[in-house]
């Protein structure tokens, strides 16, 4: 059998701002980061609403910072063999400058492969490099591979990442496509949800073999014990109203684990109408009713290619610190949705395992299982 | 671990093609369905043992950059833009034409990390085979840039290729 994968470090951005602390008084508390953002001119969108940390930060200065960080907690140094692998679509803010103003500057970070690069290089690291593209699932999908990297022993440690910052292309893409929601908050789960809203999400994770972490006596945060993949092969844009690639890859992870159950799911949750239905079935079918689920994008809002790097980081902090991040927003009850959302404040829970899912355009499903270390 | 290729497919343009439906203005998408079907069409696999891995240096470009010139003239959004915004959109409408429920993976990256990718993905004994594809636009005004930027060569024309491989008998 393979070696353990553990979590040795990792760095995080979000609206709330940089590091654990302020997802804990953020996320963990419920409190949605929802405001008018003040990056661009929202006054052609139906919302000018979304989860931007203030100012106009950029994309690779943020995730170079989440990076250090991560690094640093694990103890890795410049010179150190270890994969380099990013969910990303590159950044936004560079193909805008150079449509509406020639400004060429920087376009080269419009390209994912080169953002990858730049962060290896960065960081000192000797490795493969990869880029992961396929939206909203793509730092699930970078870290998925870094576990297999791992456990194939082709490295010993692999820096997964994931990153978007609120900015004006994909606000008006989703702006066109109807999907935002409609009363400047999300509501995961609740019978009036209507939408989703963008969210400020870069997180850098550092996977390693327990026998290296053990080696290099660093301390193991977490253990990532299951993962699975799969698509719905249902419609480009809608999710399996079954949840059909929730389920497989649900029951992927489970099996690697060697587990038949968690303690708590970090839902994908988008507080879409379709999307909660259809994952709340897919989970109920695989998990059972009692299963204590929230979705945090309720108070990050969807931070698309940083989601899946994200929410692992707040799965890894809901193990350490034995607390449920809240579901916020909850406000009607919906029949199609009957699960335990953790819909009052943070609850505090003996967790041995947790559960995160993600899921994107084209169907596409991952479920990653993280136990105690 | 070796690998057995059981179909490839190459496509260039200028070329006749039916359009996929649901899908506009960029040759993109109706390329990588068409390298993707000429592989899996009357072959025999099982949807959920079959990964599909894509590889593009700078994505569907044509789609991003008229997006994104569309929002500097202060021009109304097209929502099919939206649906077709990430290379996701196209391997979703394969993995329903074809059933495949196995993972579905995109990259910016060159053709040596696409199939470093897929060895890789194919030691899992959940799959039996991966669809390769591999993809890229000929240069915009803004990826003509990058690639200078880059250092890198631009196809001269659009160009999608695919490749059905397949673990080896000896391996399995």
């Amino acid at each position: 059998m393979a070696d353990d994968v553990v979590v040795t470090g990792f760095g995080a951005h979000t609206a709330f701002g940089r590091g654990a602390r302020p997802i804990r008084e953020g996320v963990f508390a419920g409190v949605p980061a929802f405001a008018p953002t003040t990056r661009f001119d929202t006054t052609p969108y139906r919302t000018p609403m979304a989860a931007a940390a203030p100012g106009q930060p950029v994309l690779r200065d943020v995730l170079f910072d989440c990076a250090n960080d991560a690094v640093s907690m694990a103890g890795l140094r410049s010179g150190d063999d270890a994969a380099v692998l990013l969910g990303t679509a590159g950044d936004w803010t560079r193909i805008t400058g150079f449509w509406r103003t020639g400004e060429a500057g920087e376009l080269a970070d419009s390209v994912p492969a080169h953002l990858a690069d730049a962060l290896a290089d960065r960081l000192g690291l000797c490795g493969v490099r990869l880029a992961f593209t396929n939206a909203c699932v793509a730092s699930s999908t970078a870290i998925i591979h870094g576990w297999r990297l791992i456990s194939a022993g082709h490295v010993a440690t692999a820096v997964c990442a994931g990153t978007y910052l609120v900015e004006e292309e994909n606000f008006a893409k989703f702006d066109s496509g109807r999907a935002f929601s409609h009363d400047g908050a999300v509501r995961p789960f609740s019978g009036d949800r209507s939408g989703l809203l963008l969210g400020d999400g870069t997180a850098v994770v550092v996977l390693e073999s327990a026998e290296s972490a053990k080696r290099r006596g660093v301390r193991a945060l977490a253990r990532m014990t299951g993962w699975g993949v799969a698509s719905d092969a249902y419609h480009i844009a809608k999710p399996h109203p079954r949840g059909r690639g929730v389920v497989a890859a649900t029951r992927q992870a489970l099996r690697r684990a060697g587990v038949t159950g968690v303690d708590y799911v970090n839902a994908h949750g988008t507080g879409t109408p379709i999307n909660d239905s259809a994952e709340t079935t897919g989970l109920r079918s695989v998990l059972g009713s009692s299963i204590a689920v929230s979705s945090t994008k309720s108070t990050t809002g969807h931070m698309l290619e940083g989601s899946g790097a994200v929410e692992f980081v707040i799965s890894v902090l809901a193990l350490t610190d034995g607390v449920i991040p809240p579901t916020a927003g909850f406000q009607l009850a919906d029949p199609l949705c009957d699960l335990d959302y953790v819909t009052d404040g943070p609850r505090e829970a003996d967790l041995a395992r947790v559960l995160t899912l993600n899921a994107a355009f084209g169907g596409m499903n991952t479920a990653i299982l993280l136990e105690r270390a | 671990m070796s690998t057995h290729v059981r179909a490839f497919a190459s496509v260039e343009t200028p070329v006749d093609r039916a359009a996929v439906p649901g899908f506009v203005e960029s040759d993109f998408n109706p390329m990588v369905h068409d390298v993707a079907s000429a592989c899996l069409a009357g072959q025999d696999f099982d949807g959920d043992r079959l990964a599909v891995v894509l590889a593009s240096l700078m994505g569907d470009a044509t789609t991003t950059d008229l997006a994104s010139t569309l929002l500097a003239a202060g021009q109304v959004h097209n929502p099919l833009l939206f649906m077709q915004a990430t290379a996701n959109s196209i391997l979703g409408y394969v993995s329903r034409e074809f059933d495949i429920t196995g993972p579905l993976i995109s990259l910016s990256s060159t053709d040596h990390e696409l199939f470093a990718v897929a060895d890789l993905v194919l030691t899992d004994p959940d799959l039996d085979a991966v669809l390769t594809i591999s993809v890229e636009l000929s240069p915009n005004p803004r990826t003509a840039q990058a690639y200078r930027m880059l250092g890198a060569s631009p196809p001269e024309r659009d160009v999608a290729t695919a490749f059905l491989l397949e673990r080896a008998t000896e391996d399995m």
